[in-house]
């Protein structure tokens, strides 16, 4: 057998793509230089330690606690707000920033520092352990240093990020997400033992029950309040200890939450509400200050209750109040409502002094070619307006004047003035820290980018040939290239992608709907065109087929709104169907039974029969409890009884093993069981055995709400089947499709719209790999839909026809990574380059690599053996 | 300006065409009137309309509704006025206006086979040949000029008709174009909950811009109909008028999604504003470069080609 060059083309652009992939990504996302080793007394200089305040600390965190929970009028925190009224609260809003998830949320407690964007992904590839915190200076750190013992109780993150630092501790994996009850138990079994103890100097507890509500069921869930409640019952219980117990009369305690969560109970990208945690620093002692609050208060839609502080600044805050150097790394400010627990004055200028001097150190770190020296001061402070580093070193520079002036005599009418001063200093250095651009690898971007640059243009003879012969479809990709990668450099249509494939699929629609008037069809054979039903069928797709994809995608663009824009508004997953849920299991039965009637007419024998209704209604029952677990507010209540009646107790975990070893069996089976051909012509559209067992796969891994989309998408695929697509027009139309689909079941450019839900199906231990894998599957089912419904589409095709199939697929696929790339590579200083261009990398990524790579490619390769064998068998035959 | 076209029915290379009729237009592209007064006018019409929308657009931008509402009668009169006074009305003989290059008269074979549906009268020679109004059905608006000699009163009753035809597409338009764009731009993925009347509002503007010089130049004739249906019309001034509405709306919907928080960013104002462009550049180029051109869709043609 020859084989075409163009074809190696092909292959070798496809094998290059990782290592693109793979060298990019190296140079975007760095390991960022920290300062080594820990921080001590001396060397600061002159100053000594000011006496800590506190003995110990209880550091409480609360998965995705927004600030909302605690402070707002429909809290279950009853206990904690009176807390807040009686002065012994002191509460916060700490600004999470992105990326808000647990790993890196975690870094910027513990140092004090901004962590990478790297680390969202090692939070997921949770194995991994080069991000550990063992060697960086933190509080926890210091607190060992110092000779104290830690004891750690829940989230095991932090027994990842700081291996042998604990005393005694237990962990407990985040990723069952639909546990809401063990995790939070496991921690609490642990409480009144350790606050019965006296050797620790730190007691660390990770509640993650709060999170996976979230993920699960929303902020609104009915789960909530009783989750808030029981959190209350915590904070009640530690502090009467604190009242009561001698051990822990000197004892602060911190509750807070590591990020906040969006609208849809997701988090990871930057809204307000994922970028807004609650904070409160408890002690007896906070009384004598005698500042009052009210609480609860008001919802804020903005989430910023009582005054918003960075995350960062309880590092150097903790670190104070311990009487413990704060850790090099940070760039927090202390909180100045705390400074009031020192009674002199001199006292707290000391405190602020030492957090001044170690962001000065951070300072020269990250600017060695600027003096910071106060004697060779090289710019002018009173001559116009200063930006960034200018500006901190003016500030500093009027500190040591007012410094030098109090000459370290008790002046205590120039101590407000430093106070002030020293504010202002350590509120500018934070800012020019923090925005300071992170180092990239400049080399390695370059070098991605061209061997990106050489996988478009590997193809590109190929599509270019392609596209010249074949008139408006071939402009309209060109067209759609151009656009999407124009897009790729504002951010704004980077958050609304899903309204660029919409707004494509439209014109697209057009293209088939003035393309079929003109030529005529005669796809099916005259003698199967005789029979009256056909003709009725052929009629009305032939006319209505654009206009019923019209019809049925603006059905879909509604069902999840999605993005930055828009994603509040109505919609009818999130706001139709939870009222009207009978619409809705309606609509899911019809799906499954769509799917089975699809799986019935592939072989007509009696066991054939059996095992797809047997395995249709096991997938729905499975999915039934799911939802009763999950979700139970989408069910009716008919349904929920009959399931609690039922089905309860039984072991979902056996039960979706079971459901997805059989829907894969049906595949060999429909192979064992004769074919009845007689009947074979009943069939309207082509299908294969693969596809409706996939179907229904897939089914299963997608949310309730989203399982009539599939409906939608099997109509989409009949209209196609009748329009007589050539090759480049299906692909393009694979394209369009597997893009729009997948912001239809709800996915987006943003860390935060990942869906977890079903991303632990069937799972007993936690495995990065198949959790992988069952995460990409249910976040691209659509996409994975319509690659196998494409190639179903292109049964018949020739092997020409299929090699351009993969050419166009393999070329959108280069040229829309190259334009990621490009957009991040020339806009690595913009201000939303850690927010929308980071993630949309991401994302970028996972299509090229797991959509193209691994789903295309690999449905190629399939069909390829499958159809090798098919002639051999023949040939066998004959 | 455009050079006199080659004749729309003589066909192109037959080879890659399909055997069917699908290569002849239903009716032949559609010229301005060759009078001074239409020249002229058709230039100043959408200068007039650009120049009246861009003034009026920080009302539109404070009030969409109530300012499309306010302007509709305005762009009603004005198109009316368009069409008397540039396009021939259905019906009325084309042939001066085409010139020698089109072949349709009433008395050619050639139209009567275009339009076979139509009653006998269009056949009638003579008599026919001024203010003849035929919408089909052709029961419709029929006029008949009963005195063919007289040049004065025949210049009255092709005013007449004019005048009637023109009415008689502003209510098409009105009462199917209207609902039909309405449609369109909910499928192409206007809200449907809401925004109700900025929906109607925006789809009548289009359907005046769009459908009122189609329905004025063709009447109901089924076959044109078809073909705007399809796309398939060869490019003049009306179908690139009607055209160019659409697409300018559907490029429109382009600023919406940015986040710079603009009033303007509101739903119907960008479209709306695609369609008057859309619709001014589409009258010029289908009548100037791409008249007589098609939007072709095989496979091995190029994009648009000379018919």
């Amino acid at each position: 057998m020859a084989i075409l060059p163009r074809s190696w083309a092909v292959i070798i652009a496809n094998v290059l793509t990782p290592l693109a992939v793979l060298v990019f990504s190296s140079g975007f996302f760095p390991y960022k230089p920290l300062i080594p080793g820990l921080a001590r007394f001396e060397d600061g200089g002159n100053y000594t330690a000011t006496p800590k305040a506190f003995d110990k600390v209880i550091f409480m965190v609360i998965d995705a606690l927004r600030s909302d929970f605690v402070y707002s009028n429909n809290s279950g925190f009853l206990f904690t707000q009176s807390l807040i009224r009686s002065g012994a609260a002191l509460p916060f809003t700490a600004y999470a920033s992105s990326p808000t998830v647990t790993m890196p949320r975690l870094k910027a407690i513990t140092t004090g520092s901004k962590p990478s964007f790297l680390d969202v992904i090692l939070n997921i590839a949770e194995s991994d352990t080069s991000s550990t915190l063992a060697y960086q200076d933190t509080w926890l750190a210091q607190l060992k240093a110092n000779g104290g013992q830690l004891v750690m109780y829940g989230d095991d993150t932090w027994l990842k990020l700081f291996p042998g630092m604990f005393e005694r501790a237990d962990g407990t994996t985040s990723f069952f997400v639909s546990d809401f009850i063990e995790v939070d138990n496991n921690v609490t079994r642990h409480v009144s033992t350790e606050l019965s103890r006296d050797d620790w100097s730190a007691f660390i507890m990770h509640y993650l029950g709060l999170d996976h509500i979230g993920h699960k069921a929303g902020p609104q869930s009915p789960y909530m309040t009783t989750k808030q409640q029981e959190m209350d019952s915590i904070v009640a219980n530690i502090y009467t200890s604190m009242e009561q117990q001698q051990h822990l009369q000197s004892t602060l305690f911190v509750l807070c939450g590591d990020h906040g969560m969006n609208d849809a109970g997701n988090h990871g990208g930057s809204s307000v509400g994922e970028t807004s945690p609650a904070l409160l620093f408890i002690s007896p002692k906070f009384q004598a200050l005698d500042i009052l609050r009210q609480s609860p208060t008001d919802s804020h839609s903005d989430f910023q209750y009582y005054r918003t502080v960075e995350q960062t600044d309880i590092t150097p805050t903790l670190a104070g109040l311990l009487g413990l150097p704060i850790p090099l790394n940070s760039l927090g400010v202390f909180i100045p409502e705390l400074l009031d627990l020192w009674e002199t004055r001199s006292q707290r200028i000391d405190v602020l002094l030492s957090n001044s001097r170690q962001i000065l150190r951070k300072m020269n770190e990250m600017f060695p070619n600027r003096s910071f020296d106060i004697n060779s001061m090289d710019i002018a402070c009173d001559s116009g307006p200063l930006v960034g580093v200018d500006l901190a070193l003016c500030a500093w520079f009027r500190v040591n004047i007012l410094l030098q002036n109090s000459g370290g005599a008790d002046k205590n009418d120039l101590y407000p003035e430093l106070e002030s001063a020293l504010f202002v200093f350590l509120k500018q250095a934070q800012e020019v820290i923090s925005s300071a651009a992170s180092d990239y690898d400049l080399r390695n971007l370059l070098l991605g980018l061209a061997i990106t640059s050489f996988v478009v243009l590997l193809p590109l003879p190929t599509i270019y040939t392609l596209l010249c012969k074949s008139g408006c479809a071939g402009a309209f990709f060109a067209l759609c290239l151009l656009g999407y990668g124009g897009m790729m450099f504002a951010s704004s249509y980077v958050e609304e992608e899903q309204q660029f494939w919409n707004w494509m699929f439209t014109a697209w629609v057009f293209c088939l709907h003035v393309r079929s008037s003109i030529l005529p069809r005669c796809s099916m054979p005259s003698q199967e065109r005789n029979t009256r039903f056909y003709r009725l069928y052929d009629l009305c797709y032939s006319n209505f087929g654009a206009l019923a994809l019209l019809l049925s995608h603006r059905v879909l663009r509604r069902w999840n709104q999605t993005g930055q824009k828009f994603a509040t508004d109505p919609d009818i997953a999130r706001t139709f169907f939870p009222s009207h849920r009978l619409i809705l299991w309606f609509l899911v039965i019809l799906t499954y039974a769509n799917t089975c009637r699809h799986l019935l007419a592939h072989r007509l024998s009696k066991l054939w029969q059996l095992c797809c209704v047997t395995m249709a209604l096991s997938a729905f029952f499975l999915k039934l409890s799911y939802v009763a677990s999950d979700s139970p507010e989408l069910l009716p209540e008919a349904l929920l009884v009959l399931w609690k009646r039922g089905f309860d107790g039984g072991s979902t975990v056996l039960f979706t093993r079971l459901v997805v070893v059989g829907i894969m069996f049906l595949i060999p089976l429909s192979m064992c069981i004769r074919n009845i051909p007689q009947l074979r012509e009943m069939r309207v559209v082509p299908s294969t055995v693969f596809h409706d067992a996939l179907t229904l796969f897939l089914v299963t891994q997608s949310r309730a709400t989203n399982i009539p989309i599939f409906l939608i998408l099997r109509a989409h695929a009949n209209i196609l089947a009748t329009m007589n697509l050539s090759a480049l027009e299906l692909a393009i139309t694979s394209l369009i499709a597997q893009y729009m689909t997948f912001f239809a079941f709800g996915g987006s450019n943003s860390i935060a719209t990942v869906d977890l839900s079903n991303a632990y199906n069937g799972i007993g231990t936690y495995n990065v790999v198949l959790v992988g894998i069952l995460t990409f599957i249910s976040n691209w089912a659509g996409p994975i839909w319509w690659v196998s419904a494409a190639q179903v589409l292109r049964l018949n095709q020739a092997r020409h026809e299929r090699e351009s199939h993969m050419a166009v697929l393999t070329f959108h696929m280069a040229a829309t990574l190259l334009s990621v790339m490009a957009a991040c590579t020339i806009l690595r200083s913009h201000l939303f380059i850690w927010t929308v261009f980071s993630p949309k990398y991401l994302y970028a990524m996972a299509w090229a690599i797991l959509n193209h790579l691994a789903v295309n490619l690999l449905g190629e390769v399939l069909h390829l053996i499958s159809s090798k064998l098919a002639n051999h068998s023949a040939v066998e035959l004959l | 300006m455009a050079s006199p076209p080659p004749s729309p029915l003589t066909t192109n290379s037959a080879a890659s065409a399909p055997p069917d009729t699908s290569n002849k237009p239903a009716a032949p592209p559609v010229n301005i009137l060759p009078t001074q007064l239409a020249t002229t006018y058709s230039y100043i019409h959408p200068a007039a309309l650009l120049s009246a929308f861009a003034a009026r657009f920080p009302a539109l931008v404070n009030d969409p509704v109530s300012e499309m509402a306010q302007q509709l009668p305005f762009l009603a009169l004005a198109h009316v006025a368009y069409v008397m006074i540039c396009l021939p009305a259905a019906g009325t003989d084309s042939a001066t206006t085409t010139a020698a290059a089109t072949p349709t008269s009433p008395s050619t074979p050639t139209a009567a086979a275009t339009s076979s549906a139509s009653s006998a009268t269009t056949t009638t020679t003579g008599s026919t040949t001024n203010g003849n109004v035929i919408l089909r059905p052709g029961r419709v608006g029929r006029r008949r000029t009963k005195d063919s000699s007289s040049s004065s009163s025949s210049t009255a009753s092709a005013i007449r008709g004019r005048v009637v035809a023109s009415l008689l597409s502003l209510t098409l338009t009105t009462l199917l174009a209207t609902p039909v764009l309405s449609i369109l731009l909910i499928l192409f993925g206007a809200p449907f909950t809401t925004h109700h009347a900025q929906t109607v509002l925006c789809a009548a503007h289009m359907a005046i811009l769009s459908s009122l010089a189609l329905v004025y130049v063709h009447g109901v004739d089924g076959n044109v109909w078809k073909e705007v249906w399809g796309a398939k019309r060869p490019g003049d001034v009306v179908w690139g008028g009607a055209l160019g509405t659409c697409v300018g709306a559907w490029l429109g919907a382009v600023p919406v999604p940015l986040d710079w928080d603009r009033p303007w960013q509101a739903y119907p104002i960008t479209l709306l504003t695609g369609a008057y462009v859309g619709f001014v550049l589409g009258s010029v180029l289908g009548r100037s470069v791409l008249f007589g051109k098609r939007v072709r869709f095989e496979e091995g043609e190029d994009v648009k080609k000379v018919d």
